[in-house]
C-alpha cells in the first residue's frame, strides 16, 4: 500500500477534529517502522511493542505540536525517537559484550571467522557504543543511510550527526578485532 | 509523495551478488580494520519484525482510554495565589527580622546587648516552660492554617 503525506494530514486533520478513529489509520501506517524503531534500540520484541505504543500515545497527545513544516513522519520519528532514547535511559539494555579481552594478535585470529559470526559480532558491537554514537548509527542505518532523516529524528544539525557518525564507526572498528577474537574463543 | 515505511531498498542492496568480495580487499587496504562499506552492509542488514496482530488494536484501545479520560484538574491558582503571595510575604518579613537583629546583635555583642534582646521577648516567655508553650502555641497554629488553606483549596470553601 503506497503511503502518501497527504493520507497522514488528512487523518491528522480529521483527529483534531474529534474523530478518533481516524488515528488508526496512523497507526497502521506507521506500526510496523516504529516498532521495528524501536527494536534497533532494544533488540526485545516484546518491550519493542510497548514502547511503540507509548509512542503512538504520545504522538496522539501532542497531534497539536505537529506543524507540518515537516512530513508527518519526520516528526512521528522524532517524536519516537526521543521517547525510546529516554525509555532506554530509564532501563537500559544490557548486551553482554563486556567480556572482551586483548588477543595477542587479533588480526591472525580473525581470517578464519565465518561471515555470519563476523556480522553477529559487529551489530553487537554497536551496542557496546556510548550512547551518541550508539544511537547516530541506529538511526542512520534505519533510515537507510539518509543523514538528514537520521538527523532530524535525533534534533541534531547535520553536522553534529555525521560528526557522531564517524567517530562511532571509528571506535567500533577499533573495538572489532577484539570482539572477533572473543567470538572465536567462545567458538573453540 | 509516497514514502516506503520499512527500510528496504539497502537490504537488497546489501544482498547484490559480490556485496560481501570487498571485505578481503578491504582488510587489505586498511590493515585489518573495516572500512564504511563493509559496516553498512553489516549493519543495514538488520533483521526486520512484524508488530504482533492485535498491535493497532490494543493503541487504539489506549487512544480511546486517552481522550475518555476526564482532562486533568488545573491547578487552582485563582485560590492559591493569596495564599502563596501571604506565605511570601510572611518569609520576607521573616528573614527580614532575622537580617535586622543579626545586624543588631554584630554590633552589639556585649553580653548585656545579648541579655537585652532576650528582655524583648514577654516575660512568660522566659525560662524552659514558657518556651515550650510558646513553640506549642506556633506548632498548633501552623496546623491550624494548614488545614484550613488545605479545606479551602480542595473544597473551594472560604
Amino acid at each position: 500500500m503506497a503511503i502518501t503525506a497527504a493520507d497522514d494530514q488528512l487523518a491528522v486533520e480529521r483527529v483534531l477534529a474529534g474523530d478518533i478513529p481516524a488515528f488508526e489509520g496512523i497507526v497502521r501506517r506507521w506500526q510496523s517502522p516504529l516498532v521495528n524503531l524501536a527494536y534497533r534500540f532494544c533488540h526485545d520484541r516484546g518491550r519493542s511493542e510497548e514502547m511503540a505504543q507509548e509512542a503512538f500515545l504520545r504522538a496522539y497527545r501532542n497531534l497539536k505540536q505537529w506543524r507540518k513544516e515537516a512530513a508527518f513522519s519526520t516528526w512521528l520519528f522524532a517524536l519516537a525517537t526521543n521517547f525510546y532514547r529516554s525509555e532506554l535511559r530509564r532501563i537500559p539494555v544490557h548486551v553482554p559484550i563486556d567480556d572482551i579481552h586483548e588477543p595477542a594478535d587479533p588480526r591472525a585470529q580473525d581470517g578464519g571467522l565465518e561471515a555470519k559470526d563476523r556480522d553477529r559480532a559487529v551489530r553487537r558491537a554497536v551496542f557496546a557504543l556510548p550512547e551518541k554514537y550508539r544511537e547516530a548509527l541506529i538511526l542512520f542505518y534505519f533510515h537507510e543511510m539518509d543523514v538528514p532523516a537520521a538527523a532530524s529524528s535525533l534534533g541534531l544539525p547535520e553536522g553534529t550527526f555525521k560528526a557522531r557518525l564517524f567517530r562511532g564507526r571509528e571506535i567500533l572498528r577499533g573495538k572489532l578485532p577484539q570482539l572477533l577474537a572473543v567470538s572465536r574463543l567462545k567458538e573453540a | 509523495m509516497a514514502e516506503s515505511p520499512i527500510p528496504g531498498s539497502i537490504l537488497q542492496r546489501a544482498m547484490m551478488p559480490g556485496a560481501g568480495q570487498t571485505y578481503e580487499r578491504d582488510k587489505m587496504e586498511t590493515g585489518g580494520r573495516m572500512n564504511n562499506d563493509e559496516l553498512d552492509r553489516i549493519l543495514s542488514k538488520q533483521d526486520d519484525i512484524q508488530p504482533s496482530s492485535g498491535f493497532a488494536a490494543s493503541v487504539m484501545e489506549a487512544v480511546h482510554e486517552e481522550a475518555s479520560a476526564p482532562p486533568p484538574i488545573p491547578f487552582p491558582w485563582k485560590r492559591a495565589l493569596p495564599v502563596l503571595i501571604f506565605a511570601v510575604l510572611a518569609l520576607a518579613a521573616v528573614v527580614a527580622a532575622g537580617a535586622v537583629g543579626i545586624a543588631q546583635f554584630g554590633r552589639n555583642v556585649t553580653p548585656e546587648a545579648a541579655s537585652s534582646l532576650w528582655d524583648l521577648l514577654p516575660p512568660y516567655l522566659h525560662g524552659p516552660a514558657g518556651t515550650a508553650a510558646a513553640w506549642t502555641a506556633a506548632s498548633l497554629l501552623a496546623a491550624f492554617i494548614s488545614v484550613k488553606l488545605s479545606l479551602r483549596l480542595a473544597g473551594g470553601r472560604v
